[in-house]
C-alpha cells in the first residue's frame, strides 16, 4: 500500500516535471524566437488594421 | 547563489557570442544587429547569459499571465473593445514595447526594471478590463455609472474620498499610455482632428485627443467628467472638443497656473473643494476625509521611498536608471496615484534592491556610462526607448526626467484643513506641468534639479509644436553655456513620428556626441538605423 | 470694392489716426509723457485698460506697426511661436517700447506668457523704471475665479501701481477711471453701431483705425479727435447704395493691422463687427457699478463677464462666445463670419474650428475660417479664399439665402 502511494506519487512527480518542462521548453522557445511579437506583428495587427480601415466611424465635431 | 553562478559560468561563456554587448565590445555586431530591417521585430530575444535572460523571460511570463488574466476577467467586452477601437489593436505591441525598453540590462538594474514594468502592465490589464467591461458603447456593467471620467493629468486621489466611485483617466488608454507602445497609432487620431481643419502647428498630444473624440473612440462611462487646465494651451482647447463629444456635464477643474505664488493657494484648493462638490452633486455620494486618509497614506508611503530613490540617483551606483525609473513614475504618480497598493508592495522591494546595489557598489550598464544627464520637456512618446538608446549608443545615463519630480510633498493624514492644503499642491504640481509653466523659475529650475543631480548634461526634449518651451529656447542655451553643462536640444513631435522620426532624434544627440564631444559610440550598430516601421 | 466707396468724403482726423498707428511711441504718447504720466503697456484684455488709466497714467496696448522681421526674437524664441509676440519682442528689442514704465501681462497664452518673461530677463526697455508683472488669469466665468482675477489684479497691477510708481488706487481714483472709460466708450460705441445701418456711413477699416488709436493713445487725448469724428459721422453722406457685396463679422485672435480688414474690404465685404483681440468686442461696453460694489470689484466682474477669450474651459463661457458672435451677426446684419487665428495661436485654433463646425452645420450660418501671420505679407491666397467666400455668400443671397 505504501509503495503504491510512493509509486503514484513518484509518477504525479514525474508527470508535473514532465509538464512543467514541456511548458518551459515550449513557451521558453516561444520567448526566445520572439514567436508571439513575430506573429503579431506580421499576422494579427495587419489583420486588425484592415478591420479598422474598414470601419465607418460616426466622425463629426457635435 | 555562488554555485549556481559556477554552474553556469561555463554555459555563459559558450553562448556569449550571442549577446550583443559582447558583440557590440568585440566588433561583431551589437544590439540592433538581431532585428528585421526597419520593423522593430527582432528575429530573437536578447541573449544576456543565463540568469538575466530567465530573469527576462519569467517576466515576460508573468506579464502574458496578467493579459491572460484580462481576457479571463471579461472575455466578451475585451474582444468586443479589440473589435472596436483602433488603440486596443495597439495594445498587443506591449511585449515589443517591453523588450526595446530594457534592451541591454542587465543585473539588478533588470530585474528592478521589470518590477516596475510589471506593475505597469498589471494595473493597466485590470483597468482595460474594468472600462471595458463598463463601456457602455459594448453594454455597459454595473459599475457603469460609478466611474468618474476625468482629464488624465488631473491626479485623481483626491477623488478617492469617495466610497464606491472610480476614478478613470479617459484619455489613458486612447492615446496617453498607447502613444508610448506603437508610435503609429496617436498619427491616425491625428490626421482625424485635422482633416476637420486643426492646424497640424498645435500640439500633437492634444490633437490625438481632439481626434480621438471626433473618431467617437473614447469609452463611454460615467455621468460627468472632469476636464482641467493642465497642462498647457492646447489640452485646456482639446477640452472644448471632448466636452461635446462625450456629452456628459462637465466640471473644468482650473488650477493656478502660477502655483508658487502665495494667492495661488487659495485659489486651487477652492476649485478642488468646487469639483468635489460637483461630484456629490451628481452622484449622490458624499466625500469622506477617512476614505481619502486612506489612499492618502499609500501615496505618502510611495514618495517617501521616491525620495529615498532619489538619495542613490545622485551616486554612480543607481540600479533604477532611464526608462524603467521615467516611465514607472509617471504611471504610478499620475494615473495610480496612491489608488493600488500593489505599487507600494513593489516600491518597497525596488528600494531593497537598490539599497543592495548601492551596498555593493552595482555600477549600471556595466560601468559605461560616460555622461549623467538629466532629462527636461515632455519626452517624445513616439520614442520611449530613447533614454534606453542613449545609454547603449554614447554612454549616456539618464537618471532623473523632470516629470519624476511631480508632486512629492506630503499630505497630512490627520487634519482635513492641512489635508486639503497639501493635496493642492500635490494637485498643482502634475505632469509635464509644474516645471513648465507658471514662471520662468520654474523652467530655469532645471539646472538645480541637475546640480543635485551631479549631472554634467542636460537634455532637452524639444517639442516642436510646445508653444512654451519653444519662447525659452535661447536663454535655456545661454544658460547651459554660462553654467557649463553640455546641452542637446533634441526635437521631436511628442506623438507624431512623421514629422520628426526616431531617427531624427538620435541625430540630435550623434551629432552632438560626434562633433562637440569627439566621442566614439559604443555601439556603432545604434547610430543610424531605420526604425521607422516599428510599434 | 466698388468704385463707389472712394466717393465717400475722407473723415477729417482719419490720416491724422492712421499717423499715429505708425509708431508704439506716437506724438500722443509723447504728449503724456512729456506731462509726466506713466506709460502702462499691456497686451491682453485680461489687463483692464480701466485701470491703467489712474490718474497720471496712461493705458498703452503694445503694437509692432510695419514689423517685418522677427529674426532676433526668432533666435530667443523660435520661429514657431506665435508672431504677434515675437513681434512685440523685437519691437522692444529694437528700442520701440522705451516710453514704457512697466507692463502688465498676463500669463493668458504660453507664447504671451514667454515673452513678456523676456522683458524682465533679457531688459530690452531701457528705462530704470520699468517693471513687469504678470497676472495669472482665471479660465472660468464662476464666482471662484472672479475672485482669483480681483486678488491677481489688487497684487499684481494695483499694489505695483501704488507701491512703485505711487499711483492713486482709491475707490474714488477707480471710480473716476471708470467715468472716463466709459465716456471714451460711448464715443466709440456710437460711432460702431454706424454699421448696423444698410448702407452705412463708415468702413470697417475706418472704424479699426479709430479702435486701435482709441487703445494705443491716451484716452484723453484721444477722445476729443473721437468725439469729433462721432460728429461728423452723424452727417457724413454714405455712399449712394451699399458699396460692398456683403456684410461679415471677422472674429479672431490680435487683428491690429488695419490693413488686414482693408483686404477684406477689397475683397468685396463690409466688416461690420469686429470680434478679435484690439477690436470693439469685448472692449468698448460701457462699465456699470452695482450699488454698493466697489469700483475696483466692478471692473473685475465687467471684464470677467465680458471676456470672449478662447481659453476659457468652462460651458457657460464657450457658449457665451458663440452666442456673442450669433448676436453680432444678428444685430449687425451680417451675411457671414470670417473667423480668423493667428499661426501658432492653439486656442483660436481649437476655436476656429469648433466654431465654424457649429456656425455652418448647426446655426447655418456660412463661416469662412483663415489663419494669418502679423504682418501682412502675401494676401494672394487671402485673398483668393476672402473672395470665395465672399462669392458663396453672394449666391447665396440670389438662391435666397438657401
Amino acid at each position: 500500500m505504501k509503495k503504491k502511494a510512493w509509486k503514484l506519487l513518484v509518477k504525479l512527480l514525474g508527470k508535473t516535471l514532465l509538464a512543467a518542462l514541456i511548458f518551459f521548453a515550449a513557451t521558453f522557445t516561444l520567448y526566445i524566437t520572439n514567436g508571439e511579437n513575430k506573429l503579431i506583428y506580421y499576422v494579427v495587427r495587419p489583420f486588425l488594421n484592415r478591420h479598422y480601415d474598414s470601419q465607418t466611424r460616426d466622425r463629426r465635431i457635435v | 547563489m555562488k554555485f549556481i553562478d559556477k554552474m553556469i559560468a561555463p554555459v555563459d561563456k559558450a553562448l556569449e557570442r550571442f549577446d550583443p554587448l559582447w558583440q557590440a565590445q568585440n566588433g561583431k555586431g551589437g544590439l540592433r544587429s538581431r532585428y528585421y530591417d526597419k520593423t522593430g521585430v527582432a528575429k530573437w530575444r536578447e541573449w544576456r547569459g543565463v540568469k538575466d535572460t530567465m530573469v527576462d523571460y519569467t517576466a515576460w511570463l508573468n506579464n502574458l499571465l496578467s493579459m491572460g488574466l484580462m481576457v479571463a476577467s471579461a472575455p466578451l467586452p475585451v474582444l468586443k473593445g479589440m473589435w472596436e477601437y483602433r488603440w486596443m489593436g495597439s495594445f498587443l505591441g506591449t511585449f515589443l514595447f517591453i523588450d526595446r525598453l530594457f534592451e541591454g540590462y542587465r543585473g539588478p538594474q533588470l530585474k528592478i526594471a521589470h518590477m516596475n514594468m510589471h506593475a505597469i502592465v498589471k494595473s493597466l490589464t485590470e483597468r482595460i478590463a474594468f472600462v471595458l467591461a463598463n463601456d457602455a458603447r459594448l453594454g455597459g456593467g454595473p459599475e457603469t455609472e460609478n466611474i468618474v471620467p476625468h482629464d488624465e493629468t488631473i491626479t485623481p486621489l483626491f477623488l478617492k474620498g469617495f466610497k464606491g466611485l472610480h476614478p478613470f483617466p479617459l484619455q489613458t488608454l486612447p492615446e496617453f499610455i498607447i502613444c508610448d507602445v506603437d508610435q503609429h497609432i496617436e498619427p491616425y487620431y491625428i490626421d482625424v482632428a485635422e482633416s476637420f481643419g486643426l492646424p497640424a502647428d498645435v500640439c500633437s498630444r492634444c490633437a490625438a485627443e481632439t481626434g480621438v473624440a471626433i473618431d467617437d473612440a473614447f469609452p463611454l462611462v460615467g455621468k460627468v467628467m472632469l476636464s482641467t487646465n493642465m497642462p498647457c494651451n492646447a489640452s485646456e482647447a482639446t477640452s472644448m472638443f471632448q466636452r461635446r463629444r462625450i456629452g456628459k456635464p462637465d466640471f473644468p477643474v482650473t488650477l493656478a497656473m502660477q502655483h508658487n505664488n502665495p494667492e495661488a493657494l487659495p485659489y486651487s484648493r477652492q476649485t478642488i473643494l468646487d469639483a468635489i462638490h460637483f461630484v456629490e452633486e451628481h452622484y449622490g455620494v458624499k466625500w469622506d476625509w477617512d476614505e481619502f486618509f486612506k489612499y492618502a497614506k499609500l501615496i505618502n508611503e510611495q514618495n517617501t521611498i521616491e525620495l529615498e530613490k532619489w538619495d542613490f540617483f545622485k551616486t554612480p551606483y543607481s540600479a533604477l536608471t532611464g526608462i524603467a525609473e521615467t516611465l514607472y513614475r509617471l504611471y504610478s504618480w499620475q494615473s495610480v496615484n496612491g489608488q493600488d497598493p500593489y505599487f507600494n508592495k513593489v516600491d518597497r522591494k525596488v528600494i531593497k534592491l537598490m539599497r543592495k546595489a548601492y551596498e555593493q557598489r552595482y555600477d549600471p550598464f556595466r560601468g559605461t556610462c560616460r555622461h549623467r544627464a538629466f532629462l527636461w520637456g515632455p519626452s517624445a512618446v513616439y520614442y520611449t526607448d530613447f533614454p534606453t538608446w542613449c545609454a547603449n549608443c554614447w554612454g549616456i545615463n539618464i537618471v532623473l526626467n523632470m516629470d519624476s519630480t511631480m508632486g512629492f510633498n506630503m499630505i497630512d493624514t490627520e487634519d482635513p484643513e492641512k489635508a486639503l492644503d497639501d493635496l493642492t499642491r500635490f494637485t498643482e504640481k502634475a505632469c509635464m506641468r509644474h516645471h513648465a509653466v507658471g514662471g520662468w523659475e520654474n523652467v530655469n529650475a532645471v539646472w538645480q534639479w541637475a546640480k543635485e543631480f551631479n549631472c554634467d548634461m542636460v537634455l532637452m526634449n524639444d517639442n516642436i509644436a510646445c508653444k512654451g518651451m519653444l519662447g525659452v529656447h535661447a536663454l535655456m542655451e545661454e544658460q547651459a553655456r554660462d553654467l557649463g553643462f553640455h546641452f542637446i536640444f533634441v526635437e521631436h513631435d511628442l506623438e507624431d513620428s512623421r514629422t520628426v522620426s526616431r531617427q531624427d532624434m538620435r541625430n540630435c544627440v550623434n551629432k552632438y556626441m560626434d562633433v562637440v564631444l569627439g566621442e566614439k559610440p559604443l555601439d556603432p550598430t545604434l547610430v543610424e538605423f531605420d526604425d521607422s516601421d516599428a510599434y | 470694392m466698388t468704385k463707389e466707396v472712394f466717393c465717400l468724403k475722407d473723415l477729417k482726423h482719419l490720416i491724422y489716426f492712421e499717423n499715429l498707428l505708425q509708431d508704439a511711441q506716437n506724438e500722443l504718447v509723447d504728449k503724456a509723457k512729456a506731462e509726466g504720466r506713466y506709460a502702462l503697456g499691456y497686451n491682453c484684455y485680461y489687463v483692464p485698460e480701466v485701470l491703467l488709466n489712474l490718474p497720471g497714467c496712461f493705458s498703452s496696448r503694445l503694437r509692432a506697426p510695419r514689423c517685418t522681421s522677427t529674426d532676433i526674437a526668432g533666435y530667443y524664441m523660435t520661429n514657431r511661436t506665435c508672431p504677434y509676440a515675437r513681434s512685440i519682442l523685437e519691437r522692444a528689442i529694437e528700442g520701440g517700447f522705451n516710453y514704457l514704465d512697466a507692463l502688465f501681462g498676463a500669463e493668458s497664452c504660453a507664447t504671451m506668457d514667454r515673452m513678456e518673461q523676456h522683458f524682465f530677463l533679457i531688459n530690452p526697455i531701457q528705462n530704470p523704471r520699468f517693471f513687469v508683472t504678470q497676472i495669472d488669469p482665471p479660465m472660468k466665468g464662476d464666482t471662484t475665479n472672479l475672485d482669483y482675477y480681483k486678488v491677481q489684479l489688487r497684487v499684481k497691477l494695483l499694489e505695483p501701481l501704488r507701491d512703485r510708481l505711487g499711483v492713486d488706487i482709491s475707490d474714488e481714483a477707480i471710480r473716476k477711471a471708470v467715468e472716463q472709460h466709459n465716456r471714451l466708450c460711448r464715443v466709440i460705441t456710437a460711432i460702431g453701431d454706424f454699421r448696423k445701418l444698410p448702407n452705412p456711413p463708415i468702413t470697417g477699416y475706418e472704424f479699426h483705425v479709430i479702435m486701435l488709436v482709441s487703445q494705443v493713445c491716451p484716452h484723453d487725448l484721444i477722445l476729443p479727435y473721437l468725439e469729433e469724428t462721432l460728429e461728423e459721422l452723424k452727417t457724413r453722406e454714405p455712399e449712394p447704395k451699399f458699396p460692398f457685396r456683403a456684410r461679415v463679422v471677422l472674429a479672431g485672435s490680435e487683428i491690429d493691422d488695419p490693413d488686414f480688414t482693408r483686404l477684406i474690404e477689397s475683397c468685396g465685404a463690409m466688416v461690420v463687427a469686429d470680434r478679435y483681440c484690439f477690436g470693439s468686442f469685448p472692449g468698448r461696453e460701457e462699465i456699470e457699478i452695482y450699488g454698493s460694489e466697489s469700483a475696483f470689484d466692478a471692473v473685475c466682474r465687467h471684464y470677467l463677464h465680458w471676456n470672449q477669450c478662447a481659453r476659457f474651459m468652462d460651458g457657460r463661457k464657450i457658449d457665451q462666445r458663440t452666442s456673442e458672435v450669433q448676436r453680432l451677426v444678428r444685430d449687425f446684419a451680417a451675411d457671414g463670419i470670417i473667423y480668423e487665428n493667428m499661426k501658432f495661436c492653439e486656442f483660436w485654433s481649437y476655436e476656429k474650428v469648433l466654431k465654424s463646425s457649429i456656425f455652418i452645420n448647426d446655426l447655418h450660418i456660412p463661416t469662412c475660417t483663415i489663419e494669418k501671420e502679423y504682418a501682412l505679407g502675401a494676401v494672394g491666397q487671402l485673398r483668393t479664399r476672402f473672395q470665395a467666400f465672399i462669392e458663396s455668400l453672394e449666391i447665396k443671397q440670389l438662391q435666397g439665402g438657401k
